[in-house]
């Protein structure tokens, strides 16, 4: 009825942490000016939602991208219509020009998030959803903790970066878990990384 | 002319590489956890395991029929292979019944994990919902991708009833288990020699509900067909025969437990019950 958790060492924490120590090489200087602090981003699938929307602020010579994004998934593909609210935050250590060109790419981003869900049956706790005696499931439904790592393109034009045009277009991909996925993985040697991982496609423009 | 060739090869082999990769990112499709997203191959999984069933002619002489009865494969994905592993060693089977709790977290992707191995079963697999499998959008998730909560099949003479008895999901409302469709199961004997019901919560649990639990156990008293009850969700192998001679509620061991029941039945009541464990 409840499952016993069995620990297992697992190489995904590891992974994660060391990435954010080789911040060293930084952005040419040229791009710490401009163009400015807010951004809009839109992102496909990644269990946030079928199509998710939201914006930020960069911090730290844009090396830090806290945003926050609502996302969608209709009642044909999720079962019940959800809505969801991911607060996340983005690390990018590096983004090397590539050649002479305008384009950047960052080999690695690594972030963390979490996840709000809407609707009824997502209860907050299990002592809040009032039918079950205590400790009965043990998991917040309504929230979701997650991380992800990816990789990104970023374009920046030379033309002056004021007006409507952004001055800066980012692509990006992650690949990202939950909390619930990684005990899961955690305590079931024979489930293997790729089997909790999700795929977000997404795009993100600066001005 | 052969660089004509080339290019079409090569174009073949782009346009195969990039299938692929779709392909296989389709498992790395998700919107929510909590999305009910399954590709065709893994929807629909109990009319699949029937219509396989009904294909495959009895496996034992005479009125024998033997399956393999486990329960509660929640999160333990570990313990799955070995118990496939061992029940595609036994003689004679039929089928797989599986009393519940597929998923720990209501979870298509925790449900579709666990069909990736029991779909290397040699015979079919027959599902009943636990209350896990109901949390959240998780009874969304088990209908596309097994089928309905309450439902009933006929194999070698024997009518199976599977019923949803997990009342604490539905906040005790009265109509879990649905006791009037239990009984008109139960009364419908056409060319029925014997009956097996299979739930997740056994009626005298504190999850089923304690309102519709009277009604419940007459309704399976009221049955003379009826060999045995059986249910997952204590990780407890009991049998009890609460009035003499009346019911025979069978509770099964877990996945975890690493041991099944291997249940033969034969003639109208008489039936044999085998531990194994793996």
């Amino acid at each position: 009825m409840a499952p016993r958790f069995r620990t297992r060492s697992s190489w995904l924490a590891g992974l994660l942490l060391p990435a954010v120590a080789v911040a060293q090489p930084s952005l040419p200087d040229r791009h710490l000016n401009q163009p400015g602090p807010f951004f809009l981003t839109v992102q496909f699938a990644g269990g946030i939602g079928v199509v998710a929307v939201g914006g930020g602020y960069w911090l730290a010579n844009r090396r830090v991208e806290p945003e926050l994004l609502v996302g969608r998934v209709p009642r044909s593909l999720g079962g019940r219509g959800m809505t969801m609210f991911t607060l996340r935050t983005t690390y990018t250590p590096f983004a090397p020009q590539l050649g002479r060109g305008n384009w950047h790419m960052s080999p690695l981003s690594v972030g963390a998030q979490a996840t709000y869900t809407t609707g009824k049956q997502f209860f907050l706790t299990n002592r809040s959803a009032g039918r079950y005696p205590k400790g009965y499931y043990w998991w917040s439904p309504k929230v979701r903790l997650g991380a992800f790592a990816g990789l990104r393109l970023t374009y920046q034009p030379d033309y002056d970066p004021r007006g409507w045009r952004p001055g800066r277009t980012t692509l990006y991909a992650n690949l990202s878990t939950n909390d619930l996925h990684l005990v899961s993985h955690l305590t079931n040697r024979s489930l293997r990384l790729p089997e909790i991982l999700t795929l977000g496609l997404g795009a993100k423009a600066g001005w | 002319m052969t660089n004509v060739f080339f290019s079409w090869l090569s174009t073949r082999l782009l346009l195969g590489a990039f299938l692929t990769t779709v392909a296989a990112s389709c498992d790395l499709l998700e919107f929510s956890p909590n999305d009910t997203h399954a590709p065709a191959s893994e929807r629909d999984l109990t009319q699949k395991n029937l219509a396989a069933l009904a294909r495959q002619p009895v496996p034992t002489r005479g009125d024998t029929l033997r399956f393999v009865f486990t329960s509660d494969s929640q999160r333990y994905y570990d313990d799955v292979p070995p118990l496939v592993a061992s029940i595609n060693q036994q003689r004679g089977l039929a089928m797989v019944l599986v009393g519940g709790d597929i998923s720990d977290f209501g979870l298509a992707r925790e449900m579709r994990w666990v069909n990736d191995e029991f779909r290397k079963l040699k015979v079919p697999y027959l599902t009943v919902v636990g209350n896990h499998d109901l949390a959240q959008n998780g009874r969304e998730a088990y209908q596309k991708i097994f089928g309905p909560l309450n439902y009933t099949f006929t194999y070698a003479g024997t009518r199976f009833i599977l019923v949803n008895t997990n009342g604490r999901e539905y906040e005790f409302n009265g109509h879990v288990p649905d006791v009037p469709w239990l009984q008109q199961q139960l009364a419908d004997t056409a060319d029925v020699r014997r009956q097996v019901v299979m739930a997740h919560v056994p009626p005298d649990d504190g999850d089923f509900d304690a309102a519709v639990t009277p009604a419940y156990t007459r309704a399976l008293e009221q049955a003379p067909r009826l060999v045995v009850h059986l249910t997952g969700h204590n990780d407890k192998f009991y049998v009890r025969q609460p009035v003499p001679g009346r019911v025979t509620y069978i509770s099964g061991y877990s996945i975890e437990q690493r041991n099944y029941l291997l249940l033969t039945l034969w003639g109208r009541h008489q039936y044999k019950l085998e531990t194994i464990s793996y």
